[in-house]
């Protein structure tokens, strides 16, 4: 706006207008240039995910049984029908790796997006209350960290039954400590700020001292966290997937692709190719992601 | 994780093995078999497990035989036998001079007798015998065979004649006593252990008077067992015989590819292609004594009505499960038993896959598309049943186009066959492997005393015609009239569907080039008495 009002010629020679803050963020997060590739594969895949009725070629569930381990079509014996060939059931690979994106993301996201905002109230509880109400929870967060995160999934998983739902729901619990303790220290520190001080002497109340002043200073650290969790949850889903207790079948779900397929590693490698290099990239891209997000949202590793 | 801990553990222990061995030179022959699991004890007669029979087979003989890789009936410790006229009598003539193994606390101070029959019989019979509550005290086989029922008494004439009498007439009973359950063990060891006070140890540290006696065992890593010199029949042709547990069937292919066992358990169908071409490695095969079948629960609705269940029996492609499931390596099977045993009848007709027919009898029968319905798959690979829950997926995926949604299900192992036989499910995948040869024990498994809870007979399904005839067909002793009374048995069967029969597997077995003398057991048992490595 500010730049509409001034003559052209004094723009040019005076200092250039501070970009908007979005714009700032993607100046910051454009230089890394491997963040930039990282985001465009992820959103090919999450298109293909949300659009994989019209993109897969066939029904994931299909059973060509005349066409079992059928290779991609690149090697012998390969078709144009099933690009990256079938499994040994006979269902197309390609198919089912876009499906499976969807169950996969959809667990990643959601499990990012519960944790995100169970571990904001709960953080911030612990640390505008203190005293018996901060103890109950941090301990209790403690005693989640104290058990490894894929033990404690699959002992979730073991009294709660296996399906896609109670996978979320799993790995939920195990990757909420880390969103309350980040909420809860960053929202200590920023406590004590002169800022919060004022707000609290111009007499605003508890709920908005919290979610409205302290909240959005200490979101930064949160997203990052969760861009990076994000990645976990999915590694996590497709560990209790390979291990037959995430989803259950007929539904595609890369890790109990992997599972499934691992005995055929030697005779039809392609079966469980496929389904971990399709965990590996997207793993690979969401962390090269959050790290551009991290450097970009980070005021000291910014770029004066 | 855990797969990779157990088979570094076994594998520290095969190396401590060789080293051990070393000193002993060249003349020392070790064949080291891979096994699949640990056993739960040494005493077959409370197992039910192959696994557990397996690791107690070097060590025992029983009362008669089956003769190496066959059924047929031959005779071990009871050198010849005679059966009254009636059936009801049988009299052992025991083999002389038997000893049994010396182990390194205790000696034998006697000869195998009339006494150490009557201990193993008595142990599992009388439950006032000492050592019937000893190890859990269950005896599942013993009373699953009936022979509580049909035994009215064992008694010793003398020293080396031992007399066994029936309450009715049994044809399978001599089979019955080859088995595994029916170990003889020594009176003198369980004497010498009870008086030491650790009667449990009689069952952990096994003597016998087999081919093998026992050296060490070690939970999830090695079982030791060593040459008996002494002994009465084929003698072992190798100084050591060492089982190397080894759950997962990859690290056991890779252990056998490097000359780390020379020969495997249960190899997985998808390596056996790699396996034949290997010249390192011999690869045989015989069509298993099996069954792999799926279940229907006849107690619970809708499985009650015929027409459900064979619109099930039309809507399966059988064939696709034997083609990807079994890769080939099986067959589908028409009947209960496979088309090798005696009694088979080939003129029962067979469900022909056809989902159109499916729908229409399931419309027939009033059930309304779509419906739910549980199919259980176990968790493990059985010896008839490579893959039960790829079968699972492809059964879903033929049910799902005749409108009937399947819920996959699943439990551990133990758990599994537990509530099966409660009754708890609607469909469930098992099978069953011979024990003896006999029809009898294929047919028992849809008799009607097994359908109470808790019973083997999964389907619940209780047939007066076919139990009528099941009974009456186990107290002939005419081979022609009890064939007969079978193939009628199967034709009621096959119409009345209380299970879909899935397929007759072949059963491989993987050894190194140079092992020799082995002889595939069509019982699925592993037996190295006379197996050599070159």
């Amino acid at each position: 706006m500010r730049t509409e009002t001034l003559p052209p010629e004094t723009t040019q020679a005076a200092i250039p207008a501070p970009p908007s803050p979005a714009r700032a963020f993607w100046l910051a997060f454009s230089e890394n240039r491997g963040a930039v590739v990282a985001m465009g594969i992820l959103i090919v895949i999450a298109l293909a995910a949300i659009f994989a009725e019209l993109v897969a070629p066939h029904s994931p569930t299909e059973q060509f049984r005349q066409f079992s381990k059928v290779p991609p079509f690149w090697m012998e014996g390969g078709s144009w029908r099933f690009l990256l060939g079938t499994d040994d059931l006979g269902r197309d690979i390609l198919s089912r790796l876009i499906h499976g994106a969807r169950v996969s993301l959809a667990i990643g996201v959601t499990v990012a997006v519960v944790s995100v905002l169970i571990g904001v109230v709960l953080g911030l509880v612990a640390a505008f209350q203190r005293g018996i109400i901060d103890t109950v929870i941090m301990r209790s967060m403690d005693l989640l960290i104290a058990i490894p995160g894929l033990v404690l999934a699959i002992l979730i998983i073991a009294v709660i039954g296996p399906s896609l739902t109670n996978t979320i729901v799993a790995v939920t619990v195990v990757s909420l400590p880390r969103y309350v303790r980040l909420v809860r220290a960053s929202a200590l520190s920023e406590l004590g700020r002169e800022y919060v001080i004022a707000a609290r002497v111009a007499g605003v109340g508890k709920l908005r001292l919290m979610f409205v002043t302290v909240l959005p200073n200490c979101l930064s650290p949160v997203i990052v966290q969760a861009a990076l969790g994000l990645s976990e949850a999915i590694l996590e889903a497709a560990a209790l997937g390979f291990l037959g207790l995430g989803a259950q079948p007929p539904l595609a779900e890369w890790g109990a692709m992997v599972g499934d397929g691992r005995e055929f590693m030697r005779s039809n490698p392609w079966i469980v190719t496929f389904p971990g290099l399709a965990i590996l990239i997207t793993v690979i891209s969401i962390n090269l992601m959050g790290d551009g997000l991290r450097d970009a949202l980070d005021p000291k590793l910014r770029r004066t | 994780m855990s797969t990779f801990k157990i088979s570094t553990k076994s594998m520290l222990a095969a190396t401590a093995m060789l080293a051990v061995m070393a000193p002993l030179g060249l003349s020392a022959k070790t064949l080291v078999y891979c096994s699949e699991g640990s056993p739960e004890n040494f005493t077959p007669a409370i197992n039910t497990t192959g696994t557990s029979f397996d690791a107690a087979r070097p060590v025992y003989d029983k009362l008669v035989e089956f003769s190496r890789g066959t059924t047929s009936v031959e005779p071990g410790l009871a050198e010849s036998w005679n059966v009254s006229a009636d059936g009801l009598e049988f009299t052992f003539k025991l083999r002389k001079g038997v000893k049994f193994h010396a182990v390194k606390d205790f000696k034998p101070s006697r000869d195998f007798n009339a006494d150490d029959v009557l201990w193993s019989f008595n142990r599992q019979w009388k439950a006032d015998h000492p050592y019937h509550k000893v190890s859990g005290g269950k005896y599942d086989y013993f009373g699953d065979m009936d022979m509580e029922k049909l035994l009215k008494s064992v008694t010793k004439v003398d020293d080396y004649t031992v007399k066994m009498v029936l309450n009715e007439p049994n044809a399978p009973m001599l089979a019955n006593l080859a088995m595994d359950f029916m170990a003889i063990h020594s009176a003198e060891y369980a004497e010498f252990m009870t008086k030491k006070g650790t009667p449990e140890k009689f069952d952990q540290e096994p003597v016998g008077t087999g081919a093998f006696s026992f050296v060490a065992y070690q939970k999830d890593a090695v079982i030791r067992f060593k040459k008996n010199a002494a002994y009465w029949g084929e003698k072992a042709q190798v100084d050591d015989l060492v089982y190397a547990i080894t759950p997962d069937p990859t690290a056991r292919y890779s252990k056998l590819k490097t000359n780390e066992c020379q020969f495997m358990a249960y190899p997985r169908p998808a390596d056996l292609p790699e396996m034949m071409k290997d010249k390192n490695l011999k690869v045989i095969n015989q069509s298993g004594l099996n069954i792999a079948y799926l279940a229907f629960n006849v107690q619970k609705a809708p499985f009650d009505k015929k027409e459900v269940r064979q619109a099930i029996n039309h809507a399966i492609d059988r064939n696709a499960i034997i083609k990807d499931v079994y890769l080939g390596s099986g067959q589908v099977a028409k009947n209960l038993i496979p088309p090798t045993m005696w009694s088979f009848n080939d003129n029962t007709k067979d469900y022909a896959f056809d989902p159109a027919k499916a729908k229409e009898l399931l419309a027939k029968a009033g059930v309304t598309t779509p419906v739910e319905f549980d199919l259980w798959y176990m968790p493990v690979q059985r010896p008839y049943n490579p893959n039960a829950k790829r079968i699972a997926e492809m059964m879903q995926a033929d049910l799902e186009k005749v409108g009937v949604k399947a819920k996959l299900v699943t439990f551990e192992w133990g758990e599994y066959r537990k509530r099966a036989q409660q009754g708890e499910h609607q469909m469930a995948q098992l099978g069953w492997t011979g024990d003896n040869g006999d029809p009898d024990n294929f047919f028992f498994l849809r008799g009607c005393s097994g359908a109470r809870p808790g019973g083997q007979n999964i389907t619940k399904w209780c047939n007066k015609e076919f139990d009528d005839m099941l009974v009456k067909a186990r107290a002939l002793t005419d081979m022609k009239e009890r064939a007969k009374l079978y193939a009628k048995m199967q034709e009621i069967q096959k119409d009345e569907a209380p299970d879909i029969t899935v397929a007759h597997s072949v059963v491989f077995e993987v050894m190194r080039a140079n092992v020799s003398g082995y002889k595939q057991s069509p019982l699925g048992g592993h037996d190295f008495r006379g197996v050599d490595v070159k």
